[in-house]
């Protein structure tokens, strides 16, 4: 039964986007196959390769990715239990979570970013590391039991440069930062490769629902940012009515603009142009697709957005 | 609500982490001590100042009681920077210590004084631990303990 009701979820994903995928065929059998488990070193914890060395010992199957020097996959399918995560050394992290912070041009020890939907903290924490726990960090979320999780993973990791909110960021006060990350919740239909992440069918208007939702974050940090501030926009799922349509709505409403996204060695897509009977503002190719037969991912959605 | 930690009381914890670790005082000339509820100290690099209180900020390394307790956290982080009253285990008792488990310790005790003490393994700070010239009492709070099964 279990069976059954994952082959139709995986069957009605790669129809619903056959159209807009590059390669149907090889999209369709890719989201049938299992994710490999990958993890990030945060090297405030310590040297990456000594850690990597220390790792190595009881697990040979760790890959680098070509991508992120920091970025690695590993047949293991328990690190949470190693003393290297126990420790802080590492944090199990899907690597297209790991993009959107590799996105923003010019992470430094002299910003401050908010993290708008934070917990359970994976972006904060490598924001954190690649800030080398310098600068300043709001990490908010609405969820006051998705803090227990922030808080944890801030603390292992050693973070010292985060302030913990408990905000609907569409209510948030005005908060002067360079760099906000909207890394909206979504339909997750990108994450079909890990068990148990899509547990229902999604309904056409699932989609709106969040778009709703997703329109109402990435708005308020366009009505927050100043002139030259950054916006990253992502999300973990296929739909373009919860990624190119969000993204295009802020340029209709905004002095915004779009910049390019360039990940070395990392292949993504360009944002489609339209959907259904919606056409989009062209500058939207500049958003990326990261589709999971491109780099043996999960599904992934990002946009560079600036504020003129 | 967090607030400056007193001139008294941060001097008091610089000289306890210098005699007792030997941690250098340098390392907490970047960032900036407060004191929050149940006398827990945090490190922050900056407080920031928001227009509502938020849930936390920076990392909790002290606990300010009778005397100074460091935090897992703060040995973990500093871990390169200690030199002091380390106590190396070896893998069962590093699985027992992350189980929160009071480890038995055999000849190496004569190297720690007793008080507050940090674990090693593989040279890491793995956390913190109470040596009464007894038993390692584990400190490990209850949200980190658990089962290692690669170490």
């Amino acid at each position: 039964m279990n069976k059954q009701k994952q082959i139709t979820l995986q069957t009605r994903i790669a129809k619903r986007y056959t159209r807009i995928v590059d390669n149907k065929d090889e999209f369709s059998r890719s989201i049938n196959q299992p994710l490999k488990q990958s993890f990030r070193i945060n090297s405030l914890k310590g040297d990456t390769e000594k850690i990597l060395e220390s790792l190595r010992k009881y697990d040979n199957s760790i890959s680098s990715t070509d991508w992120y020097r920091n970025g690695f996959t590993t047949k293991l399918d328990n690190l949470g239990s190693s003393i290297e995560h126990f420790s802080g050394q590492i944090y199990i992290q899907e690597l297209t979570s790991m993009m959107p912070a590799l996105s923003i041009a010019d992470v430094n020890e002299s910003k401050r970013i908010i993290d708008c939907c934070a917990a359970p903290g994976s972006k904060t924490t490598q924001l954190a590391e690649m800030m080398k726990n310098k600068g300043e960090i709001i990490a908010n979320d609405n969820k006051h039991s998705r803090l227990k999780a922030l808080r944890g993973n801030l603390d292992r990791l050693g973070i010292v440069n985060t302030t913990v909110t408990l905000r609907d960021f569409r209510s948030f006060p005005n908060t002067k930062a360079d760099i906000y990350l909207v890394d909206a919740p979504c339909s997750s239909e990108g994450t079909i490769r890990k068990k148990n992440t899509i547990k229902r069918n999604l309904k056409e208007k699932d989609y709106e629902r969040f778009s709703k939702i997703q329109k109402g974050i990435l708005n308020r940090a366009c009505e927050m940012a100043e002139k030259g501030d950054q916006i990253i926009y992502s999300t973990c799922t296929f739909a373009p009515e919860e990624n190119e349509h969000v993204v295009n709505s802020m340029l209709e409403e905004h002095s915004v603009k779009l910049k390019n996204i360039n990940i070395k060695n990392l292949k993504m897509g360009k944002g489609i142009k339209h959907w259904k009977d919606e056409k989009f503002d062209s500058e939207i190719e500049k958003c990326r697709r990261v589709w999971p037969h491109h780099n043996d991912t999960d599904g992934f959605f990002i946009a560079r957005i600036e504020k003129c | 609500m967090l607030v400056l930690l007193k001139k008294e009381k941060k001097k008091m914890l610089i000289e306890y982490c210098v005699e007792r670790f030997s941690i250098s005082k340098e390392i907490f000339e970047n960032y900036q001590l407060y004191e929050g509820s149940k006398n827990k100290i945090y490190l922050i690099k900056e407080l920031l100042e928001l227009r509502f209180i938020p849930e936390s900020s920076g990392l909790c390394i002290f606990r300010f009681d009778k005397t100074p307790k460091p935090t897992t956290n703060f040995l973990q982080l500093f871990s390169a920077n200690i030199s002091k009253n380390i106590l190396d285990i070896g893998e069962k008792d590093l699985i027992n210590y992350c189980k929160g488990k009071d480890l038995q310790v055999h000849s190496s005790s004569n190297k720690i004084e007793p008080g507050f003490i940090a674990i090693r393994y593989n040279d890491s700070i793995v956390g913190c631990a109470h040596w009464n010239k007894i038993t390692v009492r584990n400190q490990l709070p209850k949200s980190r303990r658990c089962k290692i099964n690669y170490c």
